[in-house]
């Protein structure tokens, strides 16, 4: 019997392990990527000095942002990007042979004519053979772009752009203001509940405010998106209501039961002593409740925020529903912001399994997954502290 | 002084107090003495009203501190916490440093000067017989004192708010016997200057430390008599059983 509840407390380590293993492996599999699309390759003119390109500069290229080759670092003429397709509107197909066995040569005739050429062609009609023609070395895609990065566009041809900062900023911004609204609602509920309502109020109030833990996320999600940002869009005359705000305020009432139930049962622990010695020196309720429960109350209250902390910066659901999702540097409430847990949510059903899309998201999860982390181990060494330190 | 009048107790149904009226005179040690459940702690309770934070009590009868009723609607119940100091049975200092322990009284009492404070801390300190013992740790956490310092440490908290009675709820029975003996010999100082009641369970601690005692039963003041003449000469058979030790 011994045996079979070891074997399963081992099997269940073991799982959550490999499944840790697992998404590390997939997810730092990007950075073994190549920064352009997999089977293709940029190439020039053999008089173009330059040399590797940065997918960032890659992307700007073809966006037609850099028009002349001295901004990154060449001779001073004009880009002409080209990409694979545009070669069927100089030739007709009959021209490229029946089975496109004339198109390396073609597209070679093509970059060796054009000293200014930047060509982005399929790794196995690249015309390698003539010597007029350089293909560029290319690189992996580096962390540096990856955690510094401002702009998320995985799907982006040539060079997708895996620049994450913003959907941690995002995550990050949207969980913050949750907790500055959670915190002292749930600080105020917590002591009227344990400290000020009498007991018929209090058995009448907590069971509700435990239910509110057990209603699903998409549920909060359909509420937000139906009342919270029609309210928001009217009240604040915004164009649009799935802003940073609904996110926060849906986060902020999801986080609330949590808060509030661990805090109560945190200063409702204060010993009648406590109380009793505080009163007894001619201290008021309230000098009572500031000055002693809260204080003694205080790593419960500090391990009820970490884990609406940590509520908040994983949930997925109601945040997809609320936020509007865009993928850009939140600057203010009042904007749209799209935070990790809703992005892979969004694009894992649509990433080609294996691709650079998809091991992005990976390693999303990976982020998600140390942040979540960090939160947990501090509210375990927080719920730890002796009482007396720090007062 | 305090003086109470036909004062009658009520636990929810429980009648916890029957009809007891006493008078207690200032600078004295006054002990409550009787069997577990018989009313002294209920009784000692009622001066500084900490009877009020429990749910469903009821009183009838006069209770006065000072020539007022202290249950009139007009008293403030802080104000009178001031006035009435008490030390709990178990040793309950603050998570908090020795000195901020012995501050608290004065902090809430909105004392801003900290050179008052200060004084007040060291002042409350020796008279409470912890001053030598502490003098180099006052910014150490109270709960690194022994138990037998903490419980002067809360004397002496008690003693910051410069109340005139101060109420003992069995101040000795957690202690060891070292620690109960300094507790003694610092109640015989205080009453200088204070009005001390205090309950106990050990009898030859009420003889050892009180002028006058009270035998409570059942929730009747049974007799209240000077001390000496309480333990050698009782006038109730049932107080005479008592400290003989024939039950209870």
């Amino acid at each position: 019997m011994q045996g079979l509840f070891a074997l399963s407390g081992s099997v269940t380590s073991l799982a959550i392990i490999l499944i840790i293993i697992f998404l590390f492996k997939e997810g730092l599999g990007l950075f073994r990527s190549s920064q352009i699309e997999k089977g293709y390759v940029l190439a020039v003119n053999v008089s173009n000095p330059v040399g590797a390109l940065d997918s960032r500069q890659i992307k700007e290229i073809f966006d037609y942002a850099y028009t002349n080759w001295a901004e990154i670092g060449g001779k001073d003429a004009e880009i002409i990007p080209f990409r694979f397709e545009e070669i069927f509107s100089i030739y007709d197909e009959t021209e490229l042979g029946n089975d496109y066995e004339l198109l390396p040569g073609k597209l070679g005739e093509l970059i060796a004519s054009e000293p200014n050429i930047l060509a982005f062609l399929p790794e196995r009609y690249a015309p390698k053979e003539n010597a007029d023609v350089r293909i560029l070395p290319l690189r992996t895609i580096s962390p540096r772009s990856f955690f510094g990065g401002i702009e998320w566009m995985p799907t982006a041809t040539p060079a997708a752009q895996f620049g994450v900062f913003p959907l941690i900023m995002g995550t990050l911004w949207v969980s913050f203001f949750a907790i500055l609204i959670a915190l002292p609602l749930g600080l105020g509920v917590a002591i009227y509940l344990s400290e000020l309502a009498d007991e018929r109020m209090r058995k009448l109030l907590k069971p509700a405010i435990e239910l509110l833990a057990g209603i699903p996320s998409v549920v909060y999600g359909f509420f937000g998106l139906v009342v919270l940002v029609p309210l928001i869009q009217r009240a604040l005359n915004l164009p649009v209501g799935e802003t940073a705000l609904a996110g926060s305020l849906i986060l902020a009432i999801m986080a609330l039961p949590t808060i509030i139930t661990i805090a109560e049962d945190a200063m409702r622990a204060t010993p009648k002593a406590m109380r009793e010695a505080s009163l007894a020196l001619g201290a008021t309720h309230w000098q009572t409740i500031y000055r002693v429960i809260v204080p003694y109350a205080s790593s419960g209250i500090m391990a009820a925020v970490v884990l609406g902390i940590g509520r908040a910066i994983g949930e997925t659901m109601a945040v997809l529903m609320v936020t509007g999702n865009a993928a850009v540097m939140p600057r203010s409430m009042f904007e749209s912001v799209r935070t990790i847990p809703a992005t892979i949510a969004a694009e894992l059903g649509e990433a080609p399994s294996g691709g650079t899309h998809y091991q992005s998201l990976f390693l999303l999860g990976c982020i998600l997954f140390l942040i979540t982390m960090v939160v947990s181990i501090s509210a375990e060494i927080i719920s730890k502290q002796p009482i007396n330190k720090g007062l | 002084m305090i003086e109470t009048k036909h004062i009658d107790f009520y636990y929810g149904a429980f009648h916890a107090l029957k009809d007891v009226s006493i008078r207690i005179e200032p600078h004295t040690v006054t002990a409550f003495i009787g069997p577990s459940g018989c009313g002294k702690s209920t009784f000692l309770r009622l001066f500084n009203r900490m009877n009020d934070l429990i749910d469903g009590v009821r009183l009838t009868g006069e209770c006065i501190v000072d020539g007022v009723n202290i249950y009139n609607k007009s008293v403030q119940v802080d104000d009178l916490r001031k006035k009435v100091g008490m030390v709990f049975q178990k040793p309950n200092p603050f998570p908090k440093s020795i000195f901020e322990n012995v501050a608290y009284g004065l902090r809430v009492n909105d004392v801003q000067n900290k050179a008052f404070i200060t004084q007040r801390v060291e002042e409350s300190l020796k008279s409470a017989a912890l001053w030598e013992e502490v003098k180099d740790k006052l910014k150490k956490s109270a709960f690194e004192l022994s138990g037998g310092q903490q419980q002067r440490l809360c004397i002496a908290r008690a003693l910051a708010v410069s109340p005139s009675i101060l109420l003992m709820d069995e101040p000795a029975s957690a202690l060891d016997p070292i620690s109960t003996s300094k507790i003694e010999e610092l109640i015989h100082v205080l009453k200088q200057e204070y009005t001390i009641v205090i309950v106990t369970h050990n009898m030859q601690q009420a003889a050892r430390v009180s002028d006058r005692t009270g035998f409570f039963m059942l929730g009747e003041l049974v007799e209240y008599s000077d001390t000496k003449k309480m333990f050698l000469n009782p006038e109730k058979v049932e107080t005479q059983n008592y400290i003989t030790g024939r039950f209870g």
